[in-house]
């Protein structure tokens, strides 16, 4: 009986290695993340009726606008958050406008607007429980469009697997590119500048018109009817704009390049008066009467900056001269109130400063926060807006030596480092 | 059913003779390299022993350390020849595959699953408790290589299950190799 079970063992295994092929096998698979385009027609997205839902979790903040008491972010290509932020140590979420293709917005008077792909959208909020949209300014960010039929291409992050590794279009239409390197990930980390209201704006209100720039051109609105904004002209500025910032009848515009200084005393047609050049950085701009503070920051999309604060003397608005330039760590965004101001150190932390005296900025810095890893701030009313991978935080800055935090807004995708 | 010694050892070295995955004109690269085994197992009874066996096993590039739990089983009078069947069921680890890792990416190796069947004769000394053995095994390992881009800072996260986290693409090769083993060795 034990021969007969061992004979059957033997059998077994040679009858195994009999039957098995000795051929390896090789196969992969190729799993990226890849932008996947979505085709849109215009008049379907105009055919949806925008109404205001109950309050949303943040995902994803994108620009933050103050409005009395209430903070509206902007949740890119969503919509628009509306938070009660009557108490700073508080802020409770009200609700949620679902704006597809939103990136951007402003509010002027009791009129928010927001962009919605092609169209800029004008909303009625003087009753914050009863937001309704008054226009639809059409066909203005044209750049948008792919062709001349009112079609555009939204991409969607997407994550696909494939069999072969070959490069080119697959079955499903996904482009096979590391989505990095793509110009659709550029496009969505330009969506993705932080905080209007924040050195990183892109929507400007002033003197009665709304400016929107996008990479290249400066867009104007006249909004004198607040309710009715009609648009006025398209601007060409040149390539990398990034921010606006307008200052008594002029406007700042940061590009990597450099800062553009636009004369906007006749507030339809803003005249170049000059442009500051530098090495190309990531640089948001804020200003005063006399100095433009700009942030030159080496990242994955500015390619050879160095990191650092320059005071530009615009006392001379067709002459600016760089004063003096201080060493940063990693500064992304700053905000100036009064004579201090507040930068924004990556993953460094954040930053204070006296800078009565421009020469001396650095001899004045006045806290410096390591914990608090930050991307960009508002200096608003009640508080100090820091958006960081923490959320979306507020401190008391009624003395800028110690700052307070008063609290953290929790969002799901925290706002990285770029 | 007495019986003499519990323990049982063997030790045998070989070669792994595979063919590739057809080229592009037909043709199977072949592939022949070294292989290693010993097996440290006890007698559960006369005839069978059951243990665990390690050793090292090279496939082209790649060594792999098979860890595996072995089974074996013996057919024939004591001081004669004997015919030998095991069974060897376990993993591959790829310990010794280098693993490369920079700013933007990474690389590495995991070993698979193996299963090894195999037959062969014992010829035992005249003196003592050793033995020769000769045998011949299927082997058939499953190696892993994957080859990932990290995702830069600053770049959106995207939550999916088909990416692990902090990649932005993944090339995942897997490699079953299925190789004749013919080997020589002791049993002690």
């Amino acid at each position: 009986m034990k021969s007969f079970n061992s004979y059957l063992s033997l059998f077994f295994l040679l009858s195994v290695l009999v039957f098995s092929s000795c051929q390896d096998e090789v196969n992969s698979s190729y799993t990226y993340r890849t932008m996947m385009p979505i085709y849109l027609e215009m008049s379907d997205v105009r055919a949806r009726i925008i109404s205001i839902e109950p309050a949303q979790p943040l995902d994803n903040p994108g620009k933050i606008y103050i409005y009395g008491d209430y903070l509206f972010i902007n949740e890119p290509t969503k919509g628009i958050h509306i938070l009660n932020n009557e108490n700073p140590a508080s802020p409770k979420n009200l609700s949620f406008i679902p704006i597809p293709g939103n990136v951007d917005l402003a509010v002027n008077g009791n009129i928010l607007y927001a962009d919605n792909y092609v169209d800029l959208l004008a909303f009625d909020i003087s009753n914050i429980d009863k937001i309704h949209l008054v226009k639809r300014v059409e066909d203005v960010f044209k750049h948008l469009y792919t062709h001349a039929t009112g079609e555009i291409i939204t991409f969607r992050d997407t994550v696909i697997t494939t069999e072969s590794p070959t490069w080119g279009f697959e079955d499903g239409g996904g482009w096979l590119m590391n989505s990095s390197i793509s110009f659709s990930a550029n496009y969505s980390a330009a969506a993705q500048s932080y905080g209007t209201g924040g050195s990183m704006a892109r929507f400007t209100l002033s003197n009665q018109h709304l400016y929107a720039v996008d990479q290249s051109t400066m867009r104007v609105f006249n909004v004198e009817n607040p309710s009715d904004p009609t648009f006025v002209k398209p601007i060409d500025l040149g390539w990398g704009i990034e921010t606006i910032f307008p200052f008594e009848d002029k406007l700042f515009i940061g590009s990597n390049t450099g800062m553009h200084i636009y004369d906007a005393s006749t507030p339809n047609s803003p005249t170049r008066m000059s442009v500051y050049s530098h090495l190309q950085a990531c640089d948001p701009v804020v200003v005063n009467s006399d100095y433009a503070f700009v942030t030159l920051r080496n990242g994955s999309s500015c390619w050879n900056g160095a990191n650092q604060l320059q005071v530009i003397d615009i006392k001379n608005l067709f002459q600016p001269t760089l004063k003096k330039s201080y060493p940063m760590l990693n500064p992304h965004g700053l905000g100036l109130a009064g004579d201090f101001i507040y930068i924004t150190e990556g993953i460094h932390g954040l930053k204070s400063f006296n800078v009565s005296d421009v020469m001396n900025i650095d001899q004045n810095q006045l806290e410096f926060l390591t914990s608090e890893k930050s991307v960009d701030l508002i200096p608003g009313p009640k508080s100090l807006i820091v958006i960081g991978p923490d959320g979306v935080c507020q401190f008391d800055y009624s003395n800028p030596a110690k700052l307070k935090k008063l609290s953290c807004i929790q969002v799901k995708n925290p706002v990285k480092f770029y | 059913m007495a019986q003499e010694k519990k323990y049982f050892g063997q030790a045998e070295v070989g070669f792994l003779y595979g063919r590739g995955e057809e080229d592009w004109d037909g043709n199977h690269v072949k592939r022949f390299d070294v292989t290693f085994m010993t097996f440290n197992g006890v007698h559960i009874t006369k005839n069978h022993v059951l243990g665990f066996s390690t050793g090292l096993d090279q496939y082209e590039d790649i060594s792999i350390i098979p860890i595996a739990l072995g089974w074996r089983a013996f057919l024939g009078k004591d001081d004669k020849p004997k015919l030998f069947g095991a069974l060897d069921l376990g993993g591959g680890s790829a310990v010794l595959e280098e693993n490369y890792s920079d700013e933007w990416s990474r690389s590495w190796y995991e070993g698979g699953l193996l299963i090894s069947p195999s037959a062969g004769f014992s010829f035992p000394a005249k003196k003592g408790k050793t033995a020769l053995s000769l045998s011949i095994a299927y082997k058939r390992q499953a190696v892993t290589y994957f080859q990932g881009t990290l995702s830069q800072p600053g770049s959106q996260s995207i939550t999916s299950d088909l990416l692990p986290p902090g990649f932005n693409s993944m090339n995942e090769k897997n490699y079953l190799y299925r190789s004749f083993v013919c080997r020589v060795g002791l049993m002690f």
